[in-house]
């Protein structure tokens, strides 16, 4: 076995060891030891390339190589170390010619098995050798360039073993002459070149693998984040990163980069292999620099202790004030730290000093340590978590010290005339840690009540200042609700103090009567200033602009603040809207507010305020109460504003009206029930249709082929949502549906994959969730892809691509296949327990494409797909036992059969493939409708 | 099992360094590829358009499709069940 292989290794080794020895004294042996060796490798590249002992006598051979070359050089290298010529000749760089030499014309045989050992030896040469031949080296270079063409993806990635290795050396010595260099680069730029385009995973792998890092090199290499296949990516986070050296070499947004693509990458695997680089080697490379210099390293496969400051640079290095706003990628990389991290877990404390000198950095990482605590199962991280973190009333204080902190840093850099950066920087960062603080704020257990209460007027007293940022703001309401309780009274009292705020926030910043009257009496003033529109302060801006010398620029600044005013009010009520859940009508507070704030708003001439004000005023329809009775309230009353709104609005208000739209209408379903039969039936026009109907489905219908970006992906959102509710009429749902096929498949989504993702998940859990949903798709399939025919054509024109139609039939198949509804999963398996009507969507689907493809309208193009179609149908020819569930009908089977019989006699196919599947379909439904007559006959018996 | 390993044990044994080469291994050894296309990529494989890359991942997940615009926090669940 592998004894004997090792005595034939060892027996070769010993062989020309002997010879060696004895080529110093006697010459002409050298050349025939050389021509042995040389016999032997030849030997070896018939062996096959699944065959390891080919493997390793490449390695042994290798191997040999490189000990004979150090042994002479060894020898040599004393005499001469000073000679600039190129490296002397020895024995072993002769043979290596040798072996070199006879293998290079192998390199363009026919056998893919000896080009793949000959490019094998020879790239293995290349890494275990210093240094070749000069005139070889060209040549192995020019062979090896050659194979990275190979037809074979093996042979490549054994010449990009090799050429790696060449474009590294290149690189390395700068000395070098230019020529060397130029080389060397264009062996590089090639190897990048097959880097991003060889069709071969294993290759672009290997060669991720293999080549050197530099400055040059790195972004090529970064790039295979988003490599098409998993284990490639998984290379570059478990092997390529790992060994790259301290991370903080890398850029900023490299660094974002590859932690978000990696940790939200799709293959479980490359996401492990990130969180373990996150949270393995990052902060071991802090960690490090952070140890006292006493302190040893810890020995190689070990760990550094857990060390805060090594976190908190972490953290700083991924830039955490950016990366760890909501949406960031830095909560998924600190739950993973924390996940696979318990002896941070353990080590971490917050005392007074550390709530007191907060950073941006450690403000984060409390509020992931208390987020991961509290969202963990069982009760020991809970216990731990409720140890580590203050009391409410401390923690309270502590809020509020810091955002006297950030209320102070806004107004100073509101004072300064010239931009100052740094304190700008200042205020952002305090704003980052107020926010984390307030985020641990919500999670806290308000059943102590003085804490409540404290942080109640916290909440209270901030809220009212209006130099507080909005995301600040945002999170100070959300906590002002949890505080204020949940139940109705808790609300009603949330409320008011919200409002109380607004009218606040109002007189401050008009700073028109600054002396404190109650809130009471100022919020009444806020609301008839506001009611009354711009013409009382206008006046009042008037005359006072008069007085002052360029009164034009005051007014100006007037207006300006005055919108900044109404943006914060319109923020304020827009969070505390999205906060509660009573009815608007009885509230009267929200009422009054909704007169005096939002309804102005909406009317503004100014973009950002009418945007916000609408906001609020969709919102207010949500909580409208609907009066069944006469089926009018807010919301009834403003469907034509939202849709006058997307007619004429710009993008974003565009964009607000089909989110206000669907929200009102998922709410208030009954918005579109057909209104009440009229009294006198005189006329006689069908069943009434709800006026609302036809403008709504022209909207989203718009919204969806709108060439901006964003307005067809909310319109897909939006239609999605009232799809699957159920919520459209069939008329409408059809349309609608219709579009939304044809938009999959356009090749002009293809650069809106927001879109295009939406809809690869939508289409099949719209059609597999309910049956009717299936049915729907088979009725609109056939029209579509009439509609696709015409699109291809003109995609060739324009040279763009579109998927095949096979992949286009198989997906129509697919979601129209009624096996695949919920509930119908058993019938695949066991067709006797076929769900009711299940087969019912092919059945539609394979008449109408008959009925299509037989009519005269229809040309040679668009038969073909149709066909392909309905090869790909499922139609049973055995019936399903109890007839009693037979929920198509024997004359729809009659209606296909016909159909097939006529496309059969017609000629209709004009390929084998399709011709078999008619063929095959006919004998099913022959099968099917003689076992049914028996049946009836039988039970007519 | 034994077969294949059989096999895998033979070869060494077969690989003799010492005989002349057979006539097939040696026409496989010395017959050149006809032209270098034969042995050689197709020329439209040699660039890829995606560089081999996927797609920018938008992380579409049904979450977006059961909450509403406004109120993100708001689950529609409540009404849906209500529909039936």
């Amino acid at each position: 076995l592998i004894i004997n292989l090792r005595k034939i290794q060892e027996a070769c080794c010993y062989e020309p060891t002997n010879p060696k020895k004895n080529q110093k004294q006697e010459d002409f042996e050298e050349s025939d030891f050389n021509e042995e060796l040389g016999r032997c490798a030849i030997r070896v590249l018939a062996v096959k390339k699944s065959e390891p002992v080919g493997d390793r006598i490449v390695r042994f051979l290798g191997l040999f190589l490189k000990h004979a070359s150090e042994k002479d050089n060894a020898l040599v290298e004393p005499e001469d170390v000073d000679t600039t010529e190129a490296l002397p000749e020895t024995p072993a760089s002769r043979l290596t010619s040798h072996i070199l030499s006879i293998l290079l014309p192998l390199l363009t045989v026919k056998d893919k098995t000896v080009r793949f050992r000959a490019t094998q030896i020879i790239a293995h040469i290349v890494n275990t050798l210093d240094s070749i031949d000069d005139e070889l080296f060209q040549l192995v270079r020019i062979g090896l360039l050659k194979r990275l063409r190979d037809k074979e993806a093996n042979i490549r990635v054994q010449a990009v073993i090799g050429l790696g290795r060449l474009a590294d050396g290149g690189d390395a010595d700068d000395e070098d002459e230019d020529s060397d260099d130029e080389v060397a680069g264009g062996i590089l730029e090639k190897l990048l070149d097959v880097l991003q385009n060889d069709p071969s995973a294993e290759v672009r792998r290997s060669l991720l693998l293999n080549l050197p890092f530099t400055p040059g090199t790195l972004p090529y290499l970064l790039e295979r984040a988003r490599d098409l296949d998993a284990a490639t990516r998984r290379a570059l986070y478990s092997r390529l990163l790992p060994a790259l050296g301290d991370f903080r070499h890398l850029s900023l947004t490299h660094r974002e980069k590859l932690l978000r693509w990696g940790l939200r990458d799709r293959d479980e695997n490359v996401r492990k292999a990130t969180a373990r680089l996150f949270r393995e080697r990052w902060i071991e490379d802090c960690a490090i620099s952070h140890k006292p210099a006493e302190d040893e390293a810890p020995p190689p496969g070990q760990v550094s202790a857990p060390r805060f400051d090594a976190l908190l640079e972490l953290l700083e290095r991924i830039d955490v004030v950016n990366s760890g706003v909501e949406g960031g990628i830095a909560f998924e990389a600190m739950k993973e730290f924390w996940d696979g991290r318990p002896d941070y877990v353990d080590f971490i404390t917050f005392d007074d000093d550390f709530w007191n000198d907060l950073t941006p950095e450690s403000a984060f990482v409390a509020r992931t340590f208390n987020d991961y605590c509290r969202e963990a199962e069982g009760n020991k991280l809970q216990d731990m978590v409720e140890d580590k973190m203050p009391v409410v009333t401390a923690f309270a204080f502590f809020v509020q010290k810091h955002l006297n902190v950030l209320i102070d840093d806004v107004r100073k850099v509101a004072l300064q005339d010239q931009d100052d950066a740094e304190a700008e920087e200042d205020t952002v960062q305090q704003e980052f840690c107020v926010e984390q603080l307030l985020h641990i704020a919500l999670t806290l257990d308000y059943t102590d009540e003085v804490g409540r209460r404290q942080m109640f007027s916290i909440m209270r007293g901030a809220l009212a200042l209006a130099e507080l940022p909005e995301e600040c703001t945002k999170l100070v309401i959300e906590v002002l609700r949890t505080v204020c309780g949940g139940n109705a009274a808790g609300e009603r009292e949330f409320c008011d103090i919200v409002l109380e705020a607004v009218a606040e926030v109002h007189d401050t910043i008009l700073g028109e009567d600054p002396t404190q009257e109650d809130a009471e009496e100022s919020f009444h003033s806020a609301r008839s200033e506001l009611s009354d529109e711009l013409t009382p302060t206008k006046a009042k801006k008037n005359q006072k602009g008069g007085e002052d010398e360029d009164s034009s620029e005051v007014d100006e600044e007037k207006a300006i603040r005055e919108i900044m005013v109404n943006m914060k009010c319109l923020h304020i009520a827009q969070c505390m809207l999205q906060n509660v859940k009573c009815d608007l009508e009885e509230n009267n507070i929200l009422v009054t507010m909704l007169n005096n704030l939002v309804v102005p708003a909406v009317r503004s001439n100014e973009a950002p305020i009418r945007e916000r004000g609408l906001l609020c005023l969709g919102l207010c329809c949500l909580l409208s109460k609907v009066c069944i009775g006469n089926g009018y309230n807010l919301a009834s009353e403003n469907m034509t504003l939202f849709l006058h709104c997307f007619t004429k609005g710009h993008d974003t208000l565009q964009i607000i009206a089909v989110q206000i739209l669907t929200d009102t209408l998922i709410t208030h379903p009954s918005l579109l029930a057909p209104p009440p039969a009229t009294q006198d039936a005189s006329t006689d026009e069908p069943s009434p249709i709800n006026p609302l109907l036809k403008p709504l489905t022209k909207t989203f219908l718009r919204a969806l082929a709108s060439p901006s970006p964003s307005l067809p992906l909310t319109a897909c959102l939006a239609v999605a949502k009232l799809l699957l509710l159920g919520l459209l009429p069939p008329a409408s749902s059809t349309e609608i549906l219709k579009a939304l096929t044809i938009a999959y498949f356009n090749p002009e989504t293809a650069e809106n994959p927001a879109l295009r993702q939406a809809l690869t998940y939508f289409l099949p859990v719209f059609c597999h969730s309910r049956l009717s949903n299936a049915a729907l798709m088979s009725q609109i399939a056939v029209s579509v892809i009439g509609k696709l025919v015409v699109m291809r054509d003109e995609a060739e024109e324009e040279e763009e691509e579109m998927v095949g139609w096979t992949v286009v039939a198989g997906m129509i198949a697919e979601w129209t296949d009624g096996r695949k509804v919920v509930g119908g999963e058993l019938c695949i398996k066991d067709p006797g327990e076929r769900k009711d009507g299940a087969e019912e969507p092919h059945v539609i689907l394979a008449t109408e494409v008959l009925e299509r493809a037989l009519g005269a309208g229809c040309n040679k193009d668009e038969r073909k797909p149709l066909l392909t179609l309905l090869s790909k149908l499922h139609i049973p020819s055995t019936n399903s036992p109890d007839s009693k569930y037979q929920a198509v009908s024997q004359e729809a089977f009659q209606t296909l059969h016909s159909l097939v019989a006529e496309a059969v006699e017609t000629k209709l196919a004009l390929d084998a493939t399709s011709r078999n599947a008619l063929a095959k379909l006919d004998a099913a439904l022959l099968k099917r409708i003689g076992e049914s007559d028996k049946v009836v006959a039988s039970t007519e018996a | 099992t034994t077969t294949p390993t059989k096999r895998k044990e033979k070869e060494p044994f077969e690989l003799d360094f010492l005989a002349p080469l057979s006539q097939p291994v040696a026409d496989a050894l010395y017959t050149p590829a006809t032209t270098n296309s034969t042995i050689s990529m197709p020329k439209a494989q040699w660039k890829s358009k995606t560089r081999n890359l996927l797609p920018d991942d938008k992380h579409f997940n049904s979450r977006q499709l059961l909450r509403l615009f406004l109120k993100p926090k708001a689950r529609m669940g409540s009404r849906k069940a209500g529909n039936g």
